[in-house]
C-alpha cells in the first residue's frame, strides 16, 4: 500500500479514539479492514457525523450525505483512500 | 389564542397568510455566518431588543397576551413547552467573555414561564416542559390532566423558542437541514428549517362549554420510543404509540379524525417514520393530511403549540392548511397531503410532534361538545414508594445520609470516577456529567426499589440541564469561527438529553417528561408525574440532578455564586401507583409563585389542612431556601412556623446539600430514609434523635415559589 495512505490509516486511529472518546481501545485494535460502524468498535449514526466534522476540520473533506457516508465509513482503508483522494493537502 | 411565526403575526394574520400559502423561510439575518454557510431559517424581523429580555421571552408574551385578551382573570396556572430559553442572548455574551451574571438572569429555559407568570400575575403552579421538539404538545397534555384533576380551572398553556446559534449549527452538524428550506413529504426532501416563534392557549375546565369556546382538547397521548438519542424508531412505533393514546384518551376511534396535523419537519426519517406510523393506524383510508413546516419552519418547542392553534383554528374556521414545500409527494410514504389550502368541514383534528429523546406526543382536538367533560373531584393520589438513591459532595445515598445525619456538610461535587463507578465504559463514552448522574441515580433508585419489572415513566426535573454540552459545543463552534463544532455535544445539550438514555437504559415507552423551573424543577417533576402516571401498577421514576459547571454555573446561578463550595448531584425516586396507597407514600401538595401573592403561606397552611392537621400529621419539617433569597425565604419559614405553630424538628437542608437547584431531590430521598427509619438523627435535632411517633416529613421549597411535598407512611 502507498506509504501516505498507510500513515494516514495510523493517524486516523489515533483520531478516532481521540475524537469519539473510546478509552479502552488502543489504536492497534482497529483492524484496517474492520467494520467500522455497527461492528465490534460500536459506533452508530452520532459517531459517524462526529468523524465527518473531524474530517471535515482536520482535512477539509466533506461527506455530506448518506450514501457516500456509508461507503467512506465501511472501513479504515476505504475512508483513508478517501480521504487521500479528495483532501487539497493530501492530494498530488 | 395567540400566536407570532415567521409567516404572521396574531391569530387573524396567520389564517389569511396560510390561506395565501405565504412562505416564512429565508436567509438568517439574527446572526452573521461565515460565508458559504448561510442556510434558510424562519425568523421573525422586527425589533425585539427590549431591556436585556431575550427574543423567546418576548415572543411568548405577545402571543400569551392575544391569547389572554378577552379574559379579565389571571390564568390560575401556566405551562410552557421551552427549549432555547434566553439562549440567543446568553451566547453572544458567552462568545464576547461578558462575565456580569445580570445579563444571563433570562438565561434558564424555565424563566419564560416566570416571567409570563410575573406579567400575567398567575399566582399557582408553572411547569416548564422541555422535551425538545415535542415540548409544546407535551405541555398540552400536563395542562388538560391538571385540568381534569380540578387542579386549575383556566391555564395558559403554549411553547416559544427563538433561533440561535445553538440550534443553527446543532442541526446543520446532524446534517438535518435542507439547503433549500424543509420540503416536508417531497421525494426530494433533505431535512428540515430550523425557526421560531410561540403560540399560546388558554384552556378553561368546567361543566358545562362556555359560550367563547372555539375548540376542545378532547385528549393527549405521550409514548418514547427508548430507541436512540436523535433518530426517530424508523418504525414509527413510538409515534404511533402516542397518537393512539392520544385517540383513546380522547375517547374518539381513528376512523372520526378529519384531519391530521403531521408533525413533518421535512427530514427524510421524520416523515418515513410518521409515514409509517400513520400506515398502521389508518387501517382504511387515510384522513386529509398537512404539515406546515414547510411554510412556518420547525420552531422546536413552540411547534407542537403553534400548531395546536392552526388545529384549533381548521375546526373553528373549516379550513386545512396547504403541505407548503412539497412538490411531489414520496411514493415511499404513502401519503396524498393537502398540498394548496382548502376549506373543509373540519370537526376533530389530530396533531403530533416527535423529539430527539424519542419523545412522542399528540394531541386530539374537537369541535366544542354540548356537555363539558368531567372534571375529578377526587384529587390527586398518593404514590407509593419503593426505592431511592442521590448524590452529593458526600457521596452516593449511604454516604451522604450518614453525613447529613450528623449534621456535616455534604457540600462539593463527586468526582467523575465515584458518580460513573456502576456504569460501563461503552455506556459512558460520550455522555457527559448531567446524564452520568441521573443515569446513576436512576439505576441505583431502581436497585434500591428490589422491583423486578422496569420502570414504565420516567420524569427528570433540572435547573439547568446539560451545562458541559453546552459549553462545549459552543466553545468548540467559536474556537472554529463558527466553522466546527460537535454533533454529539448538541444531541447532549437538551434538557430531556438524559431522560431519553435512561428510557433507552430500561426500556421505558410510557410518559416521559423533563421539566425546568430553577430550585422547583424537582417538585415540577413530582406534579408532572403524579398527573401522568394514572395506570394501575405503573412503576416510576423520578429524577432531579445538576451538574456544577466552573464557568457557567456561577454566572447563571445566583445561589452558586454567593456560595463558596460548588456543589452538584441529585436524587432519584422510584414509585408505584396503586389503588389504595399504603405503607410509605408521597405527594407534590403545593405549587404556588410567591411574585404578588402575600397571603402564599397562609395559602400553603390552609392546604395542608390548617394547623392542627400540621402538627398531627408531621414530625418533622425539611425547608429548602436557596441561598440567593435567604431573607425572603427565612420570612417566609417564620410566617409558616408561627401560622401553623409546628414545633418539630426544621432542617434548613440547603446549608448542608450545598447549593444547586435539584438540592429538593436530596432532600427528598433523605425524608424517605428518615422516614423508614421512623426518627430524625440527633445530628440534626440539637438534642437526642427525634422519633416521628408514626409521623410523616414535609418538605417545602421556599424563596421564589412556595413548594410542599409530603412524605407520609
Amino acid at each position: 500500500m502507498e506509504e501516505t495512505v498507510k500513515i494516514l490509516i495510523d493517524e486516523l486511529r489515533v483520531k478516532i479514539i481521540d475524537t469519539l472518546n473510546l478509552e479502552d481501545i488502543m489504536p492497534d485494535d482497529i483492524g484496517e479492514n474492520d467494520q467500522l460502524i455497527g461492528g465490534e468498535l460500536g459506533l452508530d449514526s452520532i459517531d459517524v457525523l462526529e468523524l465527518v466534522m473531524m474530517i471535515e476540520k482536520d482535512y477539509s473533506v466533506r461527506i455530506d450525505n448518506k450514501e457516500l457516508g456509508a461507503k467512506v465509513f465501511a472501513n479504515l482503508r476505504a475512508l483513508a483512500g478517501y480521504i487521500q483522494e479528495k483532501s487539497p493537502g493530501l492530494s498530488h | 389564542m395567540g400566536l407570532i411565526t415567521p409567516v404572521s403575526r396574531g391569530v387573524p394574520e396567520t389564517k389569511a397568510s396560510i390561506m395565501n400559502g405565504v412562505r416564512g423561510i429565508g436567509p438568517v439575518t439574527l446572526f452573521p455566518v461565515p460565508r458559504g454557510r448561510s442556510l434558510p431559517v424562519g425568523e421573525i424581523h422586527g425589533s425585539f431588543e427590549m431591556d436585556g429580555l431575550p427574543r423567546t421571552h418576548q415572543f411568548a408574551l405577545i402571543a400569551a397576551e392575544e391569547a389572554m385578551a378577552d379574559s379579565s382573570d389571571a390564568p390560575d396556572a401556566i405551562v410552557i413547552g421551552g427549549t432555547t430559553g434566553g439562549m440567543a442572548l446568553t451566547e453572544e455574551h458567552l462568545k464576547r467573555g461578558d462575565t456580569s451574571r445580570e445579563l444571563f438572569k433570562y438565561h434558564a429555559t424555565g424563566s419564560v414561564a416566570e416571567y409570563l407568570a410575573a406579567r400575567l400575575k398567575c399566582r399557582g403552579p408553572v411547569i416548564t416542559v422541555s422535551t425538545a421538539c415535542s415540548s409544546g404538545t407535551a405541555a398540552l397534555k400536563v395542562a388538560l390532566e391538571m385540568l381534569r384533576e380540578g387542579r386549575a380551572r383556566n391555564i395558559l398553556v403554549g411553547g416559544a423558542d427563538s433561533l440561535c446559534r445553538l440550534t443553527y449549527y446543532g442541526f446543520n452538524a446532524l446534517q438535518l437541514i435542507d439547503p433549500a428550506g424543509a420540503r416536508p413529504l417531497d421525494v426530494d426532501r433533505r431535512g428540515m428549517t430550523v425557526s421560531e416563534g410561540a403560540g399560546m392557549l388558554l384552556l378553561e375546565g368546567k361543566d358545562k362549554v362556555p359560550d367563547n369556546a372555539i375548540a376542545e382538547i378532547l385528549g393527549a397521548g405521550l409514548s418514547c420510543d427508548a430507541y436512540h438519542p436523535s433518530s426517530p424508531d424508523p418504525e414509527g412505533t413510538g409515534a404511533l404509540a402516542a397518537m393512539r393514546a392520544a385517540i383513546k384518551d380522547g375517547c374518539i376511534s381513528a376512523s372520526e379524525i378529519d384531519y391530521v396535523n403531521l408533525h413533518g419537519t421535512g427530514t427524510i426519517d421524520n416523515d418515513l417514520s410518521e409515514a409509517r406510523a400513520l400506515d398502521r393506524l389508518f387501517v382504511e383510508d387515510k384522513p386529509l393530511l398537512s404539515s406546515i413546516k414547510g411554510a412556518f419552519g420547525h420552531s422546536l418547542a413552540a411547534a407542537g403549540a403553534i400548531e395546536a392553534v392552526i388545529s384549533a383554528m381548521s375546526i373553528s374556521d373549516n379550513f386545512v392548511p396547504g403541505n407548503t414545500g412539497c412538490k411531489t409527494p414520496d411514493p415511499e410514504l404513502r401519503l396524498n397531503p393537502v398540498i394548496e389550502p382548502m376549506e373543509s368541514d373540519i370537526q376533530t383534528v389530530l396533531s403530533s410532534s416527535f423529539g430527539f429523546g424519542g419523545n412522542n406526543a399528540s394531541v386530539v382536538i374537537g369541535k366544542p361538545k354540548k356537555e363539558g367533560a368531567a372534571i375529578s373531584s377526587q384529587g390527586p393520589s398518593h404514590l407509593t414508594i419503593v426505592g431511592c438513591a442521590c448524590i452529593t459532595g458526600a457521596g452516593k445515598t449511604r454516604m451522604t445520609e450518614k453525613a447529613f445525619s450528623e449534621g456535616r456538610s455534604c457540600k462539593g461535587i463527586l468526582p467523575d470516577r465515584e458518580v460513573s463507578k456502576d456504569l460501563s465504559p461503552k455506556t459512558v463514552r460520550r455522555i457527559k456529567r448531567l446524564s452520568r448522574l441521573a443515569l446513576s441515580l436512576a439505576i441505583a433508585a431502581h436497585k434500591d426499589s428490589g422491583e423486578s419489572d422496569d420502570p414504565n415513566s420516567l420524569f427528570f426535573g433540572t435547573g439547568w440541564g446539560p451545562l458541559s454540552n453546552t459549553y462545549d459545543f459552543l466553545t468548540k463552534l467559536y474556537e472554529s469561527g463558527e466553522h466546527f463544532t460537535s454533533p454529539t455535544d448538541f444531541i447532549g445539550s437538551v434538557h430531556n438529553a438524559p431522560a431519553g438514555l435512561l428510557a433507552i437504559r430500561f426500556r421505558a415507552r410510557g410518559p416521559n417528561i423533563t421539566t425546568t423551573g430553577g430550585d422547583y424543577s424537582f417538585e415540577q417533576s413530582l406534579m408532572t408525574a403524579s398527573l401522568l402516571t394514572k395506570e394501575r401498577d405503573d412503576l416510576i421514576l423520578v429524577v432531579g440532578a445538576d451538574e456544577s459547571h466552573e464557568i457557567l454555573s456561577g454566572l447563571f446561578d445566583d445561589s452558586v455564586s454567593g456560595d463558596q463550595t460548588p456543589s452538584d448531584g441529585g436524587g432519584a425516586i422510584c414509585l408505584r401507583r396503586a389503588d389504595t396507597p399504603s405503607g410509605l407514600r408521597l405527594l407534590p401538595t403545593f405549587f404556588e409563585y410567591s411574585k404578588g401573592n402575600p397571603s402564599i403561606i397562609l395559602s400553603l397552611i390552609d392546604s395542608l389542612g390548617g394547623p392542627a392537621k400540621i402538627k398531627s400529621k408531621y414530625g418533622a419539617l425539611l425547608a429548602g431556601i436557596p441561598g440567593s433569597l435567604r431573607e425572603r425565604g427565612r420570612d417566609q419559614l417564620s410566617q409558616f412556623l408561627e401560622g401553623s405553630g409546628f414545633g418539630g424538628p426544621v432542617i434548613d437542608y440547603r446549608r448542608l446539600t450545598g447549593e444547586f437547584a435539584s438540592a429538593s431531590a436530596v432532600a427528598a430521598v433523605l425524608a424517605v430514609c428518615f422516614a423508614r427509619e421512623g426518627k430524625i438523627p440527633e445530628g440534626l435535632c440539637g438534642k437526642k434523635s427525634s422519633s416521628l411517633n408514626g409521623k410523616g416529613i414535609l418538605i417545602i421549597g421556599l424563596g421564589k415559589f412556595v413548594t410542599a411535598v409530603e412524605v407520609i407512611t
